[in-house]
């Protein structure tokens, strides 16, 4: 295994990733899990931008980091966050949850080895924003009309649902 | 497969970006006295005394502003690449690339002016 900068950016990157989970998991506060979280999300968009894909690495931004923890911020406002809570935990709890974690870590590792990964090797780089924009503004322009609709939609019953709530 | 040099900016402004307020807190702490009372560690609010704490419990109504944000946000991740392809495809196809996203635009444009009307957007 040779040491490229791009080893060195995915180990940084998958350590922090890793750490803002775990961070996320032992803080007490629900603020800061939420900004843990929001670190964890920041960093599998740098993981996306080293597999070359832009796209999702800038969505991954816009949408995670941004959007979904602004959101959860919100919904923690409005709840009843004060109550740091230590719930009893029974002690072989732990165990049956390693075991689990374990297992299930080693189902995926077993599935990706016996996998064979067919096909021919193409440059990523081609497959970039500019292709996307291309396909989705000539060949799908009816779809990505329906996408505004869909958008829409959800807004207008976001508004009813929330109105409905305060009455 | 090597890393596109343009990467190289993008992990300068983050290292950049992660060092700016470390290093900036990690030298005020060091250069600051550290006296804390009780009178100074009350929650500042314009000089009155603060009644309860800062953590107070929001009204359901401020949850819409979220949920608006992410759906112009979601409106964002569309822009993006229309801006990209945008010089491109107007050479082949003209002003229909404009009137795709003046259309999208157009029906967002109605939701807002609907959660206008429904007085979504007043503070009170």
């Amino acid at each position: 295994m040779n040491l490229t900068g791009e080893f060195v950016a995915f180990f940084i990157l998958s350590v922090m990733a890793i750490g803002g989970a775990v961070f996320m998991i032992n803080f007490t506060r629900v603020i800061h899990m939420a900004l843990a979280l929001a670190f964890t999300f920041f960093s599998i968009a740098g993981i996306y931008l080293l597999l070359n894909a832009e796209f999702v690495a800038v969505i991954q931004v816009l949408i995670y980091t941004g959007a979904v923890s602004i959101l959860m911020l919100f919904g923690i406002m409005l709840t009843k966050h004060r109550d740091e809570e230590k719930g009893s935990i029974a002690p072989w709890h732990s165990v049956l949850s390693f075991i689990a974690a374990g297992a299930f870590f080693g189902i995926v590792m077993w599935i990706i080895y016996r996998t064979p990964i067919a096909g021919e090797q193409v440059d990523l780089k081609q497959f970039g924003v500019a292709r996307l924009g291309e396909a989705v503004f000539k060949q799908y322009v009816i779809p990505f009309e329906l996408a505004s609709v869909l958008l829409l939609v959800a807004l207008v019953g976001a508004v009813i649902l929330a109105k409905k709530e305060e009455r | 497969m090597s890393l596109d040099p343009s990467l190289m900016h993008i992990a300068v402004f983050f290292i950049v970006g992660i060092a700016l307020p470390v290093v900036a807190l990690g030298i005020g702490r060091l250069l600051r006295p550290h006296q804390p009372s009780a009178d100074k560690s009350v929650t500042y609010e314009s000089g009155v005394d603060p009644t309860g704490d800062s953590w107070v419990q929001f009204n359901v109504r401020y949850y819409l502003f979220a949920l608006l944000f992410v759906i112009f946000d979601v409106e964002t991740v569309f822009l993006y690449p229309w801006a990209v392809v945008y010089d491109s495809l107007r050479k082949e196809m003209g002003l229909f690339v404009l009137a795709e996203m003046l259309v999208f635009l157009l029906f967002l444009v109605i939701g807002l002016i609907y959660a206008w009307k429904k007085k979504v957007l007043e503070w009170k």
